[in-house]
């Protein structure tokens, strides 16, 4: 009897013990992507630093990470579903964010406003790249995420099928100079992706992603599209210039440079396709280069930089005329907190350290983004990736799209009627007619749609 | 001895035995209707708020919509052409054909023809992207190079003949399930009185089996235009409704504005216009097929 009494008494005691520790669970969601794990593995780590601080100070606390690592398509399904598990309350704390999304979850109230936080925390904050924090603002100009990467989108195209089709090294290495300088234009770049094809040297002259996303705005970009009116912060749909960049979609379509079912490839398809070194093109970003080189994908590329770029060339979005400039868009993914959140304070204690060179050049190095702060430049592990190194400079003709709380379903319009000119359900002029009709049904006056940016 | 007082008559408590159909009802059948009927005059975005009450959404639909004359066509042909030429057609085929061979034979066509509905939808579904892939890879251009045809891309070029065939190939096995239940309980001295009076298979088929296959084929019309016009999943499977909108059908436009676009109340409006399509469609089946007939009470009764 007294043994069990004991036996019981213990177990009890023990029980006890273990119900006093704290748990504080935070809630961290992003979307799935092999490429980029240290964007959870960067707050778990940061969570260990606490808990071990705890210990040390005698805290009965642990943080515990719930990760939910998104299945969605994209970013925009991501943060559409995000949306709603906030709508009923089932918000995470910490979350990712594609920065034009920002604006929408700010003006719900999903997203802290982090400008007294950062100004609170000057020896992380005080360094990070001051773009970057234009990219995260919401309408009334407060800063409501905390970016944690910067990148930098280029189209990929294969040299060697350059020199197979009869070019010299020096036409090979002057491409990039003269789409700097305006003389190599997007129909140029059309013009010799098809002379790739046509001399059979690759199966594919361009291909682009399958889905909403932003790099195919780079060449609505270079074709002189403004997204916003900058008086007035109103989305602005450019007729005129609208339809000069789907008609260079439609011409790569009708001309055989773009396969005509481009959007309803899979990813899979259309990376393997440049991997194993049958389409010219890829149209992507530079976190693209993690499967690019080496043996990923089923064909073996080299990994050094010098062997890479005798293999592979990055160029911005051409001008669209001779003369103009070309265009680049960046697409900081960046850390919101929930204000709602019972620990916010915590959240962004996490998110600081995250944030901080060591933990963000990880990130970086890892899946191939650009540093958000000056001081990660100079770290050794990100100059060695020679990959950053090289675009870095690229960020010169950089841009973001606009943080406008409808812009993701702007850009899903924009997408559907980049599907209907390559798909030849449309023709350009008649496409721009269907995203204005749809862009006004969806949106009213909140779009303004003009014939031409000039009137 | 005192005789017990005769018992007292209890109500039979039809609101106590009702109540669990009627929970069912109201909780998947009704809520669900009336809910969609509020947030369709709402204007739920993508945050889920509702700010205001409005006739925008119906407004909409009715006069702004510039896609929704074209998804309505879009469902007109694939509802008809699948019912006619799957759900119907093929099914009937497949009931007098494989109730004609040996019993063995018959049921184990039978059993092929049940796979599709048996498989998952989403392996169903990547199967046919499989057969339909553009390359020299996808099973229709495997055969058609064998034979020296061109490249086919019906994802792209046919989409809607392909959802119709793809929903087609599921669809087929209902009809003929109970085809098959029919012809077999047909009574065989009728068979064999017609074989008697001098008739041929085909008199057999034309004047003993099809008279019989009329009363299901009428259900089997109005549930699956019913099934064909609420479902999509196959459709978003294989071709998303695209390109572009080229095979979105009603229902899967009602899915694309409020899932895809974030707007839910606008999807919420469509789907009340889908409800009342349905009631209508299916009154003038009702009507024109007769199916007061098929619900009257039988005028023998069957020992």
């Amino acid at each position: 009897m007294f043994r069990t009494l004991t036996l019981a008494a213990t177990t009890i005691a023990l029980l006890a013990t273990t119900a006093s520790a704290e748990e504080i669970k935070l809630k961290l969601w992003t979307l799935a992507d092999r490429n980029g794990p240290a964007r959870v593995t960067n707050i778990e780590d940061a969570a260990a630093i606490l808990n071990s601080q705890y210990k040390a100070a005698g805290i009965d606390k642990t943080i515990v990470i719930e990760v939910n690592n998104s299945g969605q398509k994209g970013w925009d399904d991501y943060a559409l579903d995000t949306l709603k598990a906030f709508a009923v309350n089932q918000g995470p704390d910490v979350y990712l964010l594609p920065h034009e999304w920002i604006g929408q979850f700010a003006a719900d109230g999903y997203a802290k406003a982090l400008d007294e936080e950062i100004a609170s925390k000057p020896w992380v904050y005080g360094d990070v790249l001051p773009v970057l924090w234009n990219s995260v603002k919401g309408i009334d100009g407060k800063v409501y995420a905390i970016p944690q990467d910067a990148e930098i989108r280029m189209f990929f195209y294969n040299k060697d099928m350059l020199r197979k089709i009869g070019k010299d090294e020096a036409f090979i290495d002057a491409i990039p100079a003269k789409v700097e300088t305006g003389n190599f234009t997007l129909d140029d770049f059309t013009a010799l992706s098809k002379e790739v094809v046509e001399k059979g040297a690759a199966q594919y002259g361009m291909l682009h992603r399958p889905n909403v996303g932003i790099d195919y705005l780079m060449v609505f970009a270079s074709n002189g599209v403004k997204f916003t009116d900058e008086k007035t912060g109103k989305l602005l749909f450019p007729k005129k210039e609208m339809e000069a960049a789907l008609s260079w979609y439609e011409r790569n379509a009708k001309e055989g440079v773009t396969p005509a079912d481009n959007t309803a490839m899979s990813w899979e398809a259309i990376q393997t396709a440049f991997k194993q070194e049958k389409a010219f093109v890829f149209h992507q970003g530079v976190w693209a280069v993690a499967w690019q080189v080496g043996d990923k994908l089923g064909a073996t590329w080299p990994t050094d930089g010098k062997g890479y770029f005798n293999k592979i060339g990055w160029i911005p979005a051409p001008a669209a005329e001779k003369g103009g400039k070309p265009a680049n868009l960046s697409h900081p993914i960046a850390y919101a907190i929930n204000p709602k959140g019972t620990n916010a304070g915590i959240a962004a204690d996490l998110v600081a350290l995250a944030s901080l060179p060591y933990f963000n050049t990880k990130h970086a190095v890892s899946s191939y983004h650009t540093a958000i702060s000056n001081a990660q430049t100079a770290m050794p592990e990100y100059k060695a990736n020679w990959a950053l190194e090289a675009a870095s400079p690229m960020m010169v003709h950089a841009n973001f799209v606009p943080n406008h709380t409808k812009f993701g379903s702007y850009n899903k319009v924009l997408f559907s009627g980049l599907q209907a000119v390559e798909t030849s359900r449309m023709s350009a002029a008649e496409a721009v007619e269907f995203i204005a009709d749809e862009l006004e049904v969806q949106f009213g006056d909140e779009v303004e749609i003009r014939d031409a940016l000039a009137n | 001895m005192i005789s017990q007082p005769p018992r007292r008559h209890r109500p039979a408590r039809p609101l106590l035995y009702l109540m669990p159909a009627i929970i069912v009802l109201s909780v998947f059948f009704i809520a669900p209707i009336l809910i969609d009927i509020v947030i369709a005059f709402t204007n739920m975005g993508v945050n889920l708020k509702v700010e205001k009450f409005t006739f925008d959404n119906v407004l909409r639909m009715l006069g702004r919509d510039s896609r929704l004359p074209m998804v309505l066509m879009t469902t007109f042909i694939y509802v008809t052409a699948t019912l006619f030429l799957f759900n119907i057609g093929l099914g009937a085929i497949l009931a007098v054909t494989t109730t004609a061979v040996p019993e063995r034979l018959g049921a184990f066509f039978r059993g092929l023809w049940l796979l599709p509905r048996m498989s998952p939808a989403v392996l169903y579904g990547v199967l046919w992207i499989w057969v339909a892939d553009p390359t020299p890879y996808g099973l229709i251009n495997q055969i058609g190079g064998a034979l020296g045809l061109p490249l086919l891309n019906l994802r792209n070029d046919q989409p809607l003949l392909l959802i119709v065939i793809a929903n087609g190939m599921v669809g087929a096995s209902f009809a003929m399930v109970i085809m098959t239940s029919t012809i077999r309980s047909i009574p065989a001295h009728l068979f064999s009185a017609a074989r008697i009076d001098g008739a041929g298979e085909w008199s057999v088929l034309r004047h003993v089996v099809l008279p019989a296959l009329l009363p299901p084929l009428r259900f089997i019309t109005i549930y699956q235009a019913l099934s064909l016009m609420t479902t999509y999943e196959y459709i978003l499977l294989i071709t998303r409704g695209g390109p572009v909108y080229d095979s979105t059908t009603y229902a899967l436009y009602v899915y694309r504005r409020a899932f895809e676009s974030g707007a839910y109340a606008y999807g919420a409006a469509l789907a009340l216009g889908l409800m009342v399509i349905g009631v209508a469609v299916t009154l003038l089946q009702w009507r024109m097929a007769g199916m007061k007939q098929s619900f009257a009470a039988p005028k023998i009764e069957v020992l």
